[in-house]
């Protein structure tokens, strides 16, 4: 069987939708100098906590041991899952994200069971014998696109409701009449949240593997503020009135403290919604972000499911507690586009 | 509520659909042999709901002045409630659904409209332009039997004070966020000399007829007023202007048979009458 035949029978993962696949000529297994974002085949070995990688049409596809995948090499911050490095063992190596991250597990969280198993098979190479790597098929800048503004989506951690959040802000935006993008600053590339910006109506959806990276984990901040501005740039090429942006994770993980703490965060933001599970949570996670110089515009998240919850939040905080509904209201989403300038010019 | 043409259901064939969370919405389109360059017209109705006759009557104006005019109907079986956007019906959504469809359908008609409101359309249409200011480009509000001040005194519904619920906290809030681009919107206020009776549909608490008068033709005032009031302690000019129509009482159709307010509504915009600004459709191989 050809390295042809090999590369259109395997499943491209997600993360890999960008790449032109007719640059692929040529392979090594020269694993030990992958970097970050480098293409790789792989076979499946044993399924462990992924019974399915993510493919580029948007579903998901159950995979078999032996099956060839092809995925990007990368690392892995997620809590409710897996610590890993962008690393590839070639005795074996680790499904990270079922997005299409391949690497070496370093932590797991007990709950889960252990990563599925890869045996890494190539690196993939251009015609000049060049890694073929995700960066290659980044959005190019647009350094003359307007810069809509922003909202940006934070909470205390994975699974506080952000990407919610962020979807139905989309919804209700868009109802109340603006074109908005949704945007993914950090994390590790998947769908679920792609698509579900896409479901909500977004007019532009974008993620940082549209800006060339399959992870942001333990990638310079510079590059992923970079990143972020490719994609605002994006948004605004596209026609957008503004952005709604998650920022992944929790306000104390590495990279999403390093974007928020940065002086060019708060000039960027025009409004924050803060995603969490309880009132200490809020109070904390509002105290934490006012040290910042940053004062979200409410609350949401799995603590809107709790009156009693959100009535204390109110009250330790100050501010509202909006549910997915009120979210997804064009009445409320529109407070949200006129405070970030999208209303009546005034006369100077 | 008085008409004195009853609805004829005039043929009008330019007629759309809007389906939006809110439930089914649709309106008479006018669509003028030619296009000016201002924004579309909303006409809404009040409890009586004559979308047809209001259709009848402003059709000449769509023409003579080229512009788009939208005549939104709510029905009494599927929209027993329109006048407010509360829990009980989002008519405002409805309405934006209804323009992003025509938005959609036809080039050239979107952007922010105008809004005509009669008594309880007058309610729909200043409380859907306090949520969304920037849909709307003028106001004309003709006869509302109460308003929502922009005071933040009056408790809500009346006021934008958060009242004793969550609910109506909620949309003090949302037109809180909402009030300095409100307040920049041209709005003119009609309201007929007559307009003084305390009908069957006239609100009538203490504490509305004490903070916004005991009749419609009070309560225009006042409400002209506040406006004003409102937008120069914000700093804006004061944009709103009260309009008296001579012996008129609470009937549209006298008003706009009688007081030519349809004609003072779309002449309001000087642009919607300029024959400068006139686009006249011109027939493909046309040697003019």
């Amino acid at each position: 069987m050809t390295l042809s035949d090999i590369l259109e029978q395997a499943k491209w993962t997600f993360s890999t939708r960008r790449v032109d696949r007719t640059r692929v000529a040529a392979t090594d297994t020269d694993f030990a100098t992958a970097r970050p974002g480098d293409l790789i085949l792989a076979h499946v070995d044993r399924i462990g906590q992924h019974r399915r990688v993510q493919l580029p049409s948007g579903r998901p596809s159950l995979i078999f041991p032996g099956d060839a995948v092809v995925m990007a090499c990368g690392a892995r911050y997620a809590p409710d899952q897996f610590e890993g490095l962008a690393e590839i063992d070639p005795a074996g190596a680790d499904l990270l994200a079922g997005g299409g991250c391949i690497g070496r597990m370093v932590a797991r969280n007990s709950q889960i069971r252990p990563a599925t198993r890869l045996v890494p098979a190539a690196r993939l190479l251009d015609a000049a014998g060049r890694t073929v790597n995700l960066a290659d098929f980044a959005l190019p800048p647009r350094h003359s696109a307007p810069r809509p503004p922003v909202i940006g989506v934070l909470g205390t951690a994975m699974n506080s409701g952000k990407t919610l959040a962020t979807a139905q802000l989309v919804l209700g935006l868009r109802r109340a009449g603006f074109r908005v993008g949704a945007i993914k600053a950090t994390g590790t590339g998947a769908f679920g949240d792609y698509n579900e910006y896409s479901d909500s109506g977004a007019h532009y959806v974008g993620d940082f593997t549209d800006a060339g990276m399959v992870t942001t984990y333990l990638e310079p901040l510079d590059r992923i503020k970079t990143a972020t501005g490719t994609l605002l740039a994006e948004a605004g090429h596209r026609g957008c009135d503004l952005v709604v942006m998650e920022v992944a994770d929790g306000v104390l993980q590495r990279e999403t403290a390093g974007l928020i703490g940065d002086a060019w965060f708060k000039q960027l933001v025009s409004g924050l919604v803060f995603a969490c599970g309880d009132a200490v949570a809020a109070m904390g996670g509002v105290a934490h972000l006012a040290g910042l110089g940053l004062v979200p515009d409410a609350l949401t998240g799995m603590i809107s499911c709790s009156p009693m919850a959100s009535h204390e939040a109110r009250v330790a905080t100050g501010l509202p507690v909006l549910t997915k509904e009120d979210l997804s209201d064009p009445a409320e989403a529109t407070g949200f586009a006129l405070r970030a300038g999208l209303g009546r010019k005034e006369a100077a | 509520m008085k008409d004195t043409v009853m609805d004829c259901n005039a043929v009008f064939p330019d007629r759309i659909t809007a389906c939006s969370a809110a439930g089914r919405l649709t309106a008479r389109l006018l669509r003028p042999a030619w296009q000016a360059d201002a924004p579309p017209l909303v006409v809404l109705h009040g409890i009586s709901r004559n979308a047809g006759t209001l259709a009848r009557l402003f059709a000449p104006e769509a023409e003579r002045t080229g512009r788009t005019i939208i005549v939104p109907h709510f029905p009494e079986q599927t929209w027993p409630n329109f006048q407010r956007p509360s829990k009980a019906a989002r008519p405002d959504q409805a309405l934006l659904a209804l323009l992003d469809k025509i938005a959609a359908d036809i080039p050239g008609v979107s952007g922010p409209v105008d809004i005509f409101g009669h008594s309880g359309g007058a309610q729909l249409a200043h409380r859907l332009a306090m949520l969304y200011p920037h849909r709307v480009a003028e106001l004309h509000l003709v006869a509302a039997g109460w308003y929502c001040l922009p005071d933040e005194t009056m408790r809500y519904p009346y006021g934008l004070a958060p009242g004793k619920d969550m609910a109506s906290a909620k949309w003090a809030r949302r037109k809180r966020a909402a009030l300095r681009d409100f307040l920049h919107l041209p709005t003119s206020v009609y309201v007929g000399t007559q307009d003084v009776t305390r009908d069957a549909a006239l609100r009538k608490l203490r504490a509305l007829d004490a903070k916004q008068g005991a009749h419609r033709h009070a309560r225009a005032r006042t409400y002209v007023k506040a406006l004003n009031a409102a937008a120069r302690a914000a700093g804006l000019p004061a944009r709103a202007r009260l309009i008296e129509m001579p012996d008129c009482d609470h009937d549209v159709v006298r008003a706009i048979t009688q007081n030519d307010l349809a004609t003072r509504v779309l002449d309001a915009r000087p642009s919607g009458i300029s024959t400068s600004s006139r686009t006249i459709p011109q027939i493909q191989g046309d040697p003019t």
